[in-house]
């Protein structure tokens, strides 16, 4: 290896943003749809993207097919950043966001599923372009998917290669022996899950269009929604928060279980330690959380109305059940202030900000399989004490998993608390309080969106100074690229030859 | 008979011998002149220098004839093919020696037979049976069970407590007659001279007897022998190969905990992956000190198992020296096996040896339902079905002229156990358990077949 393979990079590029513009296109039609003005411009913006990534994709054709791990490392940060880029096109064409900071915030923010935003008036926007905020989240997702099963196993990031693995080793759980074959195998269960909600959320009493955006925020494990009180909108309609509930589980689970799951194969899914641990931590959370503000929480301190539609138990137990869910798996759905329940179950939440979903999930966070070897790995230094010389090797899904891959997850780990407090106090240093600089830090690393403080569920970002803005959106994307992807580009050795 | 053995190694040139003294027609056939040399001077066989996968040199072998072809060269994908071969050449029956353990486990599913093998043998397999075996009866340091345990042989070193430390036969008898053991074969401590006793012989310390007692017999055994019955709770095994690995899983599946020791790292992580149940730690087991530090004097028994013999014994005896009750070596070396009592190591075990016996039990089918060589001794136990014109059939056993090279150790007549049997008449049917010098073996065939 000699030198960067740049022509097969610049290619790529090119072939996400003709992407882009391909759903862009999208979002015109449905601008075209509710007879707004603005659909031209989303066109313009997509055919910009287009013709950019048409040229791009021309001038390299002549390309050698060969991806080093360097080209890999670079693909993937430039990709999100080039996507993040393009996607501003829209808001800034239809002069539905005017600052340019806001419209890359805001597209940074769809595109790592984050779901934090900088509109103040949500349901004033044009149609057109509340489908491309929620369409970014959904592009986002399909990204991470393929990140998850075909790149970052390969690159070795952070104990990726587990998955649910049978065997642990670099090929993570191929479905198929083709890694292509795998990612359109998930890609499809993503889609029809995407379908399966919004005819769901359509049939509990949501309108096409609220169905069809929520549904892609929520499978992406993103967040945005098209109300200004986010699913709080619904409070009065139990059952659109129980559907999302369950699409936000779903979400947060691996996608290769789901894959199983529809072939009928539930006992692997039963082996599943990952799943077992996720569905616990799911079910115990939202279970304690419940009995909390059943008992303690005086709800009618928020700003956000609880009806108890079906009692008071089930609305403790929905919204706790909602909120858990919406924090673990970093979609970020607002139906209450989690803030204003109590201070346990704020801190509570503030803990649940760090488990994030499941490895092969849309989620972000640290993930549940990390933690799992992480304590599994604690418990084994207690006895490698003992035992100086045993081989005491972490176990996962009945296997040992090979020390090389505890340390990176160890490395993964403290770098992950690293980039939180690092991200925490230059959010500080812009004149954040303590609160809302440890939130807003937390919830960009882990690209769920609400956080604490004056970024509270009811808050939005809208406020932050500008640099903290560009600030927040970095710590998105190295959140998302699962923190080694973007930082080891900072590296000199990177860059060196050999 | 006409028996072809391919691989003249241990496994083959001792089944070469067992079968010699029988006067069968064998062929041996390894590609190796020095491994043969040996065989053709020392046994009345035939050898055969070549590839035994070569179809040339099976046909020089006379495979169509052949009734048994075994196949127990160290190579267990040649071993295969030459069973497969020579099946197809026109051999009756074939035997092949392998050391996966999987083909023997899913034997029924895979179907060998169909390939045309008709027996698979895995010493690895029979060497951790057989621990298994010693380890469930601690304090004997070698026992076989003949028809599931209606009559069970056992060996012991008798101790100075043993109650009948310098007593004869008859009057050891006498003690407690309501016990039935009848003692079989004797080796005299520091002797290399094997004794089957008759009334008039004498028990002394340090004595290694071999017993045949029927079921219940066994727990008085301890009592008379002045041993106590330890349960094993806390096992150390040395080196995590084939059979380390196997005893372990039997053992840490009865519930003992087990500590495998294995000196490379990456072997050792494959077995702490494969073992979870097992503490598997990664040193040599030579370093006394981390012997101590994983609590050696705390094991009830301490095997070892690596492919070096020396490293077997020595660490064995070292076990012994921090007091471990019960020590298992594997030796590879026969000619240590006579000296194994005198330095101390409980048992020693020979995976070749194990094998050769078992696939010469396997030849003797039908007419010796089973037989085992006593560890040590140079004696054989043979379990005959009697048949119905034999020359011992009708006859008290008492008038049996066995001379002092034999001796019937017990009788099985419809599932029970009979031993000190003087006053039984032999019926057809009936199955014996004869314990015999190598000499005498083809003349007890004779009394009984």
């Amino acid at each position: 290896m000699t030198r960067l393979n740049y022509k097969i990079i610049v290619f790529i590029m090119g072939l996400l943003l003709l992407f882009n513009g391909g759903f862009m296109s999208t979002s015109a039609v449905v601008s075209a749809i509710y007879g707004e003005p603005e659909g031209w411009y989303i066109l313009l913006a997509a055919a910009i993207a287009v013709l950019i990534g048409g040229i791009a994709m021309y001038f390299t054709r002549d390309h050698v097919k060969v991806l080093q791990k360097k080209e890999g490392y670079l693909i993937v940060t430039f990709g999100w950043l080039i996507m993040a880029f393009a996607g501003t096109m829209p808001y800034m064409f239809t002069g539905a966001i005017t600052s340019y900071t806001d419209a890359f915030f805001e597209t940074m923010s769809g595109f790592t599923t984050t779901g934090a935003s900088i509109m103040t008036d949500i349901e004033a926007m044009p149609k057109g372009i509340l489908f491309w905020r929620s369409l970014t989240h959904w592009i986002g997702g399909m990204g991470i998917i393929v990140l998850a099963v075909a790149i970052l196993p390969l690159l070795g990031i952070g104990g990726m290669q587990l998955f649910a693995a049978e065997a642990p080793g670099p090929s993570g759980d191929k479905l198929h022996p083709r890694i292509t074959d795998t990612a359109k195998r998930l890609w499809i269960i993503y889609v029809g899950f995407t379908g399966i909600e919004a005819v769901l959320l359509k049939l509990a009493g949501m309108g096409w269009f609220d169905a069809i955006n929520h549904a892609l925020s929520t499978l992406s494990t993103g967040g945005f929604s098209t109300k200004n009180a986010s699913i709080a909108y619904w409070n009065d309609t139990p059952l659109i928060q129980w559907i999302i509930i369950v699409f936000m589980f779903i979400a947060g689970a691996n996608f290769v279980l789901s894959y199983f799951a529809i072939k009928g194969q539930f006992k692997k899914i039963a082996r599943d330690t990952e799943f077992k641990w996720y569905a616990s931590f799911a079910i115990g959370f939202s279970a304690l959380g419940a009995i909390l503000i059943y008992l303690y929480a005086n709800v009618s301190t928020s700003s956000i109305g609880h009806p108890m539609v079906w009692g008071e138990l089930e609305s403790a137990l929905r919204h706790s059940s909602f909120q858990v869910l919406a924090v673990m798996t970093t979609t970020g759905f607002v139906s209450a202030d989690y803030t204003m329940w109590s201070p346990f179950l704020t801190i509570m939440f503030f803990g649940l900000f760090f488990v994030g979903g499941s490895a092969g999930s849309t989620a972000g966070g640290i993930k549940v399989v990390r933690h799992i070897i992480l304590i599994r790995n604690g418990i084994m230094e207690f006895k490698r004490t003992l035992h100086p010389n045993a081989i005491l090797p972490v176990r996962f899904n009945n296997r040992a998993v090979a020390p090389q891959i505890v340390f990176n997850v160890l490395g993964f780990f403290i770098l992950y608390m690293l980039s939180f407090i690092v991200g925490a106090v230059g959010l500080a240093a812009l004149g954040l309080d303590f609160e809302t600089a440890i939130g807003g830090s937390l919830t960009s690393l882990g690209n769920v969106g609400p956080a604490f403080g004056k970024l509270s569920p009811v808050d939005n970002f809208a406020w932050l100074p500008t640099l903290g803005k560009w600030w927040c959106a970095f710590l998105m994307l190295i959140g998302r690229l699962e923190l080694f992807t973007v930082l080891i580009l900072f590296t000199p050795f990177f860059w060196r030859n050999r | 008979m006409k028996i072809i053995i391919a691989g003249a190694g241990e496994v083959g040139f001792h089944l070469a011998k067992l079968l010699s003294y029988e006067s069968q027609d064998i062929t041996l056939i390894d590609p190796v002149k020095e491994n043969l040399y040996y065989a053709d001077t020392h046994l009345d066989i035939r050898t055969l220098r070549g590839d035994s996968t070569s179809i040339k040199i099976l046909n020089d072998a006379h495979v169509g004839e052949a009734d048994l072809v075994i196949a127990v060269t160290s190579s267990e994908t040649t071993n295969i093919t030459i069973c497969v071969l020579s099946k197809q050449l026109g051999a009756k029956r074939t035997i092949a020696r392998i050391a996966n353990t999987e083909f023997i486990e899913n034997q029924e599913s895979i179907g060998f037979s169909k390939f045309g093998i008709d027996e698979l043998i895995s010493p690895e397999m029979l060497a951790s049976r057989e621990i298994e075996l010693l380890l469930s009866q601690s304090a004997f340091n070698d026992s076989y069970e003949f028809e599931d345990g209606a009559l069970t042989m056992i060996g012991v070193t008798l101790p100075r407590t043993a109650s009948f430390v310098g007593k004869s036969v008859k009057e050891a008898s006498l003690i407690l007659p309501e016990i039935h053991f009848m003692p079989i074969a004797i080796q005299r401590f520091g002797t290399q001279y094997t004794l089957i006793p008759r009334d008039d012989t004498q028990y002394k310390e340090g004595d290694q007897v071999y017993f045949m007692t029927s079921q219940d017999g066994v727990d008085e055994l301890y009592k008379l022998t002045g041993k106590t019955k330890r349960n094993i709770k806390n096992v150390m095994i040395l080196g995590g190969s084939n059979i380390g690995r196997q005893t372990a899983i039997i053992l840490s599946e009865m519930g003992i905990n087990v500590k495998l020791l294995e000196v490379n790292a990456s072997k050792a992580f494959d077995l702490a992956d494969a073992l979870p149940e097992v503490l598997v730690i990664n040193g040599d087991g030579r370093n006394v000190d981390l012997l101590q530090e994983e609590n050696i004097h705390e094991m009830d028994a301490f095997i070892a198992v690596t492919g070096n013999s020396e490293t077997n014994i020595i660490s064995c005896l070292m076990a012994k020296s921090k007091s471990v009750n019960k020590t298992v070596a594997l030796v590879e070396n026969m000619d240590y096996f006579q000296i194994s009592h005198n330095i101390g190591v409980d048992t020693l075990i020979n995976k070749k040896l194990l094998a050769a016996n078992n696939i010469f039990r396997f030849i003797r089918k039908g007419e010796v339902v089973a037989m085992t060589k006593l560890n040590s001794m140079n004696a054989e136990l043979l379990e005959f079905v009697v048949k119905p014109h034999s020359e011992a059939c009708n006859k008290l056993i008492k008038d049996i002229d066995l001379s002092r090279s034999a001796i019937i150790g017990g009788v099985v007549r419809n599932g029970e156990g009979y031993t000190v049997v003087d006053e039984l008449t032999i019926r057809d049917g009936d199955r014996v358990v004869v314990c015999c010098l190598p000499k005498a073996i083809a003349k007890v065939e004779k009394l009984f077949l």
